[in-house]
């Protein structure tokens, strides 16, 4: 019988495994909201422009293997913004023709600025420390996945109206370049994070302060920051 | 991994078998392990998200946590095995010392299964960069090195070296999952509940 103990360990163990992974299955929420179309376009042979890779000795990051669906319609000017899944980071997308404009930001350490050329309701964008985001968009609704300072994400968030969205800050403060952005959901709370030499290759940020969204301008190490919003519509911070 | 209890079945007739031949099945099946970890994490579409413990901030420092204690019993793994392999000098084995190696082993690896699941159903196996792909390898590797050591314990008649060996293996293999991880987390984001 003692001679048993191990395989009994084993089988507890992988007890435990099938069922947490039911747990999680069963509260994962359906990833098939409404206005999708049922065809899964897998965006792997999307041949992404890649930025001037920053010094460093990392390979280039792959494409975080987007499940991203393709919309009906596409619009020309669109600005999105919510929650990661998981709740762990926000991202807003700008769209304005055929630029986007993208941040993901935990209000902390883990933030990027994205780039890319939009078409087809699809852009992949690319940013700094290797960060790259894989979307479709259609009206009302944008999904996909972002990589930023080696933390996966997925989403599927709205489009916003102001005053929620994006908004950004630069200033220069004792020589170095500081840029702060914040993303702003519809009820009201907002993250920011701040990169404390924006010109660097590979950016590393903290905690922005808190953005007063009425005036738009927050206060940093005694300087005033003014923001502006980064708006597909109005074609602002493009 | 509920495969283990229809193959090891068929263990018995092997038993004639040599001492390094009794480690064929064992390490076919912890292979098939670590392929089916690997696979699954490949094809299944990464949710981003599963169940969060609470009173932690975050995923990432639940499984940073939990790593860290799956790590911190394997050093009272290596530290007990070296006690009853008599390789300490003036260190007899007490009685209790298989009872503490077996049950830190097991709450080690208890530890591990959440971390791991919330890995291969939240983030699946990825190749992003050199820490992940790293780190997405070993994971699996861990989970077959595992099995394998499981498998062999109550075979008798193998080789000296072989327990000691495939020990070395898990232990290494989760340090190095450690490194890749919560070492990574904490480093980066700092050491936070």
């Amino acid at each position: 019988m003692k001679r048993n103990t191990p395989l009994i360990t084993l089988l507890t163990g992988a007890a435990l495994g099938v069922v947490l992974l039911i747990a999680s299955m069963l509260s994962t929420p359906s990833k098939a909201p409404a206005g999708y179309t049922a065809t899964a376009t897998p965006t792997a042979a999307a041949t992404a422009p890649s930025t001037p890779a920053p010094a460093s000795t990392v390979p280039s990051s792959a494409p975080p293997t987007p499940t991203t669906t393709a919309y009906a319609s596409a619009p020309a000017q669109a600005n999105y913004a919510g929650k990661v899944q998981g709740g762990g980071a926000s991202v807003a997308i700008s769209i304005h023709g055929s630029q986007a404009i993208a941040y993901v930001c935990n209000g902390s350490a883990v933030e990027a600025w994205l780039k890319g050329t939009a078409a087809d309701g699809k852009v992949v964008m690319t940013g700094k420390n290797h960060a790259r985001l894989t979307v479709a968009y259609g009206s009302g609704q944008v999904t996909g996945d972002v990589v930023a300072h080696d933390t996966h994400y997925s989403f599927a968030v709205n489009t916003v109206n102001k005053p929620s969205g994006l908004y950004e800050a630069t200033a220069v403060v004792r020589g170095a370049t500081i840029k702060a952005g914040w993303i702003v959901l519809p009820d009201g709370t907002q993250v920011g994070s701040l990169e404390s030499d924006a010109n660097s290759a590979a950016p590393s940020a903290i905690a922005a302060p808190v953005l007063d969204v009425a005036t738009g301008t927050a206060t940093f190490d005694g300087v005033v920051l003014h923001a502006i919003s980064v708006s597909g519509l109005s074609g602002s911070g493009f | 991994m509920t495969a283990q209890p229809g193959m090891s079945a068929s263990l018995p007739p092997d038993r004639a078998a040599s001492g390094a031949a009794k480690l064929v099945v064992p390490c076919l099946i912890g292979a098939l392990v670590a392929l089916t970890l690997g696979i699954y994490g490949r094809l299944h579409s990464p949710t981003g998200i599963a169940i969060n413990i609470a009173g932690f901030s975050s995923p990432g420092s639940v499984k940073s946590w939990l790593a860290t204690g799956a790590t911190v019993l394997a050093l009272v793994q290596v530290a007990s095995a070296l006690v009853m392999y008599g390789k300490v000098p003036r260190v007899s084995a007490p009685s209790w010392i298989g009872g503490l190696h077996r049950w830190s082993g097991r709450l080690a690896f208890l530890l591990a299964v959440p971390v791991a699941i919330h890995c291969l159903y939240a983030l699946g196996f990825q190749h992003y960069s050199t820490r992940v792909l790293i780190h997405s390898v070993f994971g699996c590797l861990f989970f077959g090195a595992f099995t394998v050591k499981m498998l062999i314990l109550p075979k008798r008649g193998l080789p000296g070296w072989v327990l000691p060996v495939v020990g070395a293996l898990v232990f290494t293999a989760l340090v190095v999952i450690w490194f890749t991880s919560a070492y990574w987390f904490f480093s980066t984001f700092g050491i936070k509940r």
